[in-house]
C-alpha cells in the first residue's frame, strides 16, 4: 500500500504546552484513551486542558462526569487555570452528570445514557470523568469488557476522540482488559521524595503514531500542566565535518591553545576550584560572541543576573546592553525544587528566544543543587539529553564545574560527565617559589589538534591573561607542587 | 440578611420574562415554579439529582430567613419544589408578597451559583436556558457569603 492508500489520522493538539512533541504531534482523531493515575496526579486537569483546546460550537465536547469530584466543585477548581475559558460553556463544552444513572442502574443504562446525549449533541470530544468509579459497581468482568468495548466502538463510529479518567494503582496496570481496549493508554504518577513532589508522565501505548518513550516530568501551574520532553523537542545530533567554525574565546593565547577556537557546536568543561577563574573565562567566552554577532545565554545558579553583569564591567566587558538589545539573556535559575527537565526547558526556551549562539551553564554544580532533590539522580542523563540537543543544532556550550584541588589527583570532574564535553579545560592552582600561582592546560579536544602546553595565566582587571612565558623549568606542575628542574627557560629536556 | 441586589434584579427579570411568555391568567407561584423547575433541569445535568437538591436546599433555607412563609415549601427528592402553591395562598397576603418570595428564593439559588462558580459561569447557565431573558450587565461579587 503507498503513502497515499494509506487513512490519514488526523492529530488534535493535546492543549499541553510540550505534550503534542512527547505524543508524536498530538492525540489521534476519534482515538480511545484512557487517562490513569493515582488521585490528585492531574487526570482531570490534562482532559480539560485538551477539551478547551479543541472544543468549540461546531465540535463541542461532552464532559461526563460520575462519581467522586462534585461538578460544581470541579469547575469551581478547575476555572482558576489561564486555560479554563468560560465563554466556552454551555455552547462548545457541556458537563453531564451521570451520577444518579450510575448509583441506581447498571452500566448498560449508563451506555444508553451515554449514547443519547452523544446523540443529541454530535460531540468532537468525549470525557467521562471519573471512568473508575462507574466499573467499581459489583458487574462481572464480561459486562465490564463489553460496556468499554461498545462504548468504544459507538465513540469512534460517532467520530469522537475520547478520553476515560480512572484512579488506577501501578500494579492495576497488567493482565487488564480495558486497557486491551484502550488505543491510548497515558499515566500520570506523583511520588514525593524527600521534601519535593515529582510528578511524571508516560505514554504506556498510543496507536497508530510514534511517542517519545520514557518518563517525561510535568508540572502542573497555574496554566495547567506543562510537560517536558526527555527529547526536548529538539533534533537528534548531527555532528558537523571536522574543519568547522572556531568560535573565539577572547583570550587569544587560549584560542592558540584550542588550535584556533572552540569548533561551533562543541561542548566545552571549564573545570578548576575555587577562584581559579572559571566564571571569568565563561564571562569572556560570552561577551566574545557578542562582539562577533553571536547571541548568547548564560544560566546562572550561584549569584544573581546583575551582580553577574557587574562582574563583568569589572572586566571591562559589556553584558548590561547586549541584554537590553536582546542579544544575550542571563537566566537566574534557583528555585528548590526544579525538575531537570524543566530547568533545562528554560534554558531551551531561551536560546530559542534570542537564537543563541552560545550558551553558559555557570555552573554545574550551582545547577545540581536547584534541582529537588529527586532530580539530581537524573542530572547526568538530562544534561546528556540537552547537551546532545542543543549543540546539536549548533549552540555552543560552555559549563563551568569545581573540582577539589589535590595534590596526588587531576580530577576534571565530580559528576564523570567528561563525556559529555567535546573540550576540556582546566584550570588549577600551583605553588611555585612560595606564590600560589594558576595554570591552564587543555585536556582534551575531540577531533582536533590542542596544544599540550601547561600555560600560566593571570586574572588582570581585563579578564584571564595567559602568560607568554611558559613554566619550562619546572616538573610535575599539574600535581600543584612542582618541582625546579633548574633548567633555564627555553632549555630541552634531557632525553631519558 | 439581604441578597446580592445583581441577583434579585436577575431573578426579576427571569420571572418578568416567564410571566410574560406564560398565561396572564397564571398564579404568580407557577411563574416562580416554571423559573425554579428550568433552573433545575438545566443545573441538574451538570450537577446531578442529588448535586441539585443540595443546592436547593440551601437557596431555600437562605430564602426562609428572609420569606418565613417559605418554610412550608419542601424539596423532593429531585430537587424539584413541593408546597409552593399552598405557601402563596395564605388569606390577606398580597401577590407582591408572593413574588418576593420566588425573587428571593431564586436570587439565592443563583447566587450560590455564583458563589461556587464565578459570575461568567453562572450567567452562561443562565442564557443557556432564557437566550433573551439575561443580560450580563449585573456585576455580583464573587464568594461573599450571604
Amino acid at each position: 500500500m503507498s503513502t497515499q492508500d494509506k487513512v490519514k489520522i488526523n492529530q488534535l493538539p493535546t492543549g499541553v504546552p510540550g505534550l503534542d512533541e512527547i505524543v508524536g504531534g498530538g492525540f489521534p482523531e476519534f482515538s480511545f484513551n484512557i487517562i490513569a493515575g493515582a488521585p490528585g496526579s492531574g487526570k482531570t486537569t490534562l482532559a480539560h486542558q485538551f477539551v478547551f483546546a479543541n472544543a468549540t460550537p461546531e465540535h463541542p465536547a461532552l464532559y461526563f462526569t460520575v462519581l467522586g469530584e462534585s461538578a460544581l466543585k470541579m469547575l469551581r477548581y478547575q476555572q482558576q487555570y489561564t486555560f479554563f475559558d468560560p465563554a466556552k460553556l454551555p455552547d462548545s463544552i457541556r458537563f453531564i452528570n451521570l451520577s444518579q444513572v450510575v448509583l441506581e442502574k447498571d452500566l448498560g443504562a449508563v451506555l444508553e445514557q451515554i449514547t443519547k446525549e452523544v446523540e443529541k449533541a454530535n460531540p468532537a470530544v468525549v470525557v467521562v470523568d471519573s471512568f473508575r468509579t462507574m466499573v467499581r459497581k459489583p458487574e462481572s468482568d464480561m459486562d465490564l469488557q463489553s460496556f468499554i468495548q461498545r462504548l468504544a466502538l459507538f465513540l469512534a463510529s460517532w467520530q469522537a476522540t475520547t478520553f476515560l479518567i480512572g484512579e488506577y494503582a501501578e500494579e492495576e496496570l497488567r493482565d487488564n482488559p480495558i486497557f486491551t481496549v484502550a488505543d491510548g493508554l497515558f499515566w500520570l504518577r506523583q511520588t514525593t521524595e524527600r521534601n519535593s513532589i515529582v510528578r511524571k508522565l508516560q505514554i504506556i501505548k498510543l496507536r497508530g503514531q510514534a511517542s517519545v518513550p520514557g518518563l517525561h516530568t510535568f508540572r502542573i501551574t497555574d496554566a495547567g500542566i506543562q510537560a517536558f520532553s526527555r527529547t526536548f523537542g529538539l533534533t537528534p545530533r548531527v555532528r558537523n565535518p571536522i574543519g568547522q567554525r572556531r568560535l573565539s574565546f577572547g583570550v587569544p593565547e587560549l584560542d592558540k591553545m584550542l588550535d584556533g577556537g572552540v569548533r561551533e557546536g562543541d561542548s566545552v568543561l571549564v573545570a578548576g576550584s575555587s577562584g581559579t577563574g572559571k566564571s571569568v573565562l565563561a564571562t569572556q567566552f560570552i561577551a566574545e560572541g557578542i562582539r562577533q554577532g553571536e547571541p548568547g545565554i548564560v544560566a546562572v545558579f550561584e549569584e544573581r543576573p546583575q551582580a553577574y553583569a557587574e562582574r563583568a564591567t569589572s572586566l571591562g566587558l559589556d553584558l548590561e546592553t547586549p541584554q537590553k538589545d536582546g542579544k544575550l539573556a542571563i537566566l537566574y535559575l534557583r528555585p528548590l525544587d526544579l525538575s531537570v527537565d524543566e530547568t533545562m526547558q528554560s534554558i531551551l526556551d531561551a536560546v530559542q528566544k534570542i537564537g543563541a549562539k552560545r550558551l553558559v551553564i555557570d555552573s554545574l554544580a550551582g545547577f545540581e543543587m536547584a534541582l529537588s532533590p529527586g532530580f539530581r539522580a537524573d542530572f547526568r542523563e538530562s544534561l546528556y539529553r540537552m547537551i546532545f540537543a542543543l549543540t546539536g543544532i549548533g549552540v555552543t556550550i560552555l559549563s563551568t564545574v569545581e573540582v577539589d584541588e589535590s595534590f596526588i589527583e587531576f580530577p576534571f570532574s565530580t559528576y564523570s560527565i567528561s563525556f559529555l564535553c567535546d573540550d576540556i579545560i582546566r584550570l588549577r592552582y600551583v605553588s611555585i617559589d612560595d606564590q600560589l600561582r594558576k595554570i591552564m592546560v587543555v585536556i582534551k579536544m575531540r577531533g582536533g589538534n590542542h596544544a599540550k602546553d601547561i600555560r600560566e595565566y593571570e586574572i588582570t582587571s581585563g579578564g584571564v591573561v595567559i602568560l607568554d612565558k611558559r613554566l619550562t623549568n619546572y616538573q610535575r606542575l599539574i600535581s600543584g607542587i612542582p618541582v625546579h628542574s633548574n633548567r633555564s627557560s627555553g632549555e630541552e629536556e634531557p632525553l631519558p | 440578611m439581604t441578597t446580592f441586589p445583581e441577583m434579585r434584579d436577575l431573578a426579576e427579570r427571569l420571572l418578568t420574562y416567564e410571566a410574560n411568555a406564560g398565561n396572564i391568567s397564571e398564579p404568580v407561584e407557577s411563574t416562580t415554579l416554571r423559573v425554579y423547575e428550568k433552573l433545575r433541569q438545566s443545573l441538574g445535568q451538570l450537577t446531578g439529582a442529588a448535586g441539585f437538591h443540595a443546592l436547593g436546599s440551601r437557596a431555600l433555607m437562605l430564602a426562609r430567613s428572609e420569606v418565613p412563609s417559605l418554610s412550608a415549601v419542601e424539596l423532593a427528592a429531585d430537587g424539584s419544589l413541593q408546597g409552593m402553591s399552598a405557601t402563596e395562598h395564605p388569606i390577606n397576603v398580597e401577590e407582591d408578597r408572593v413574588r418576593d418570595g420566588g425573587v428571593i428564593l431564586i436570587s439565592r439559588l443563583l447566587g450560590l451559583l455564583v458563589i461556587f462558580l464565578g459570575e461568567a459561569l453562572m450567567m452562561n447557565l443562565v442564557r443557556d436556558v432564557w437566550p433573551d431573558a439575561a443580560s450580563d450587565d449585573g456585576n455580583p461579587q464573587d464568594g461573599r457569603k450571604a
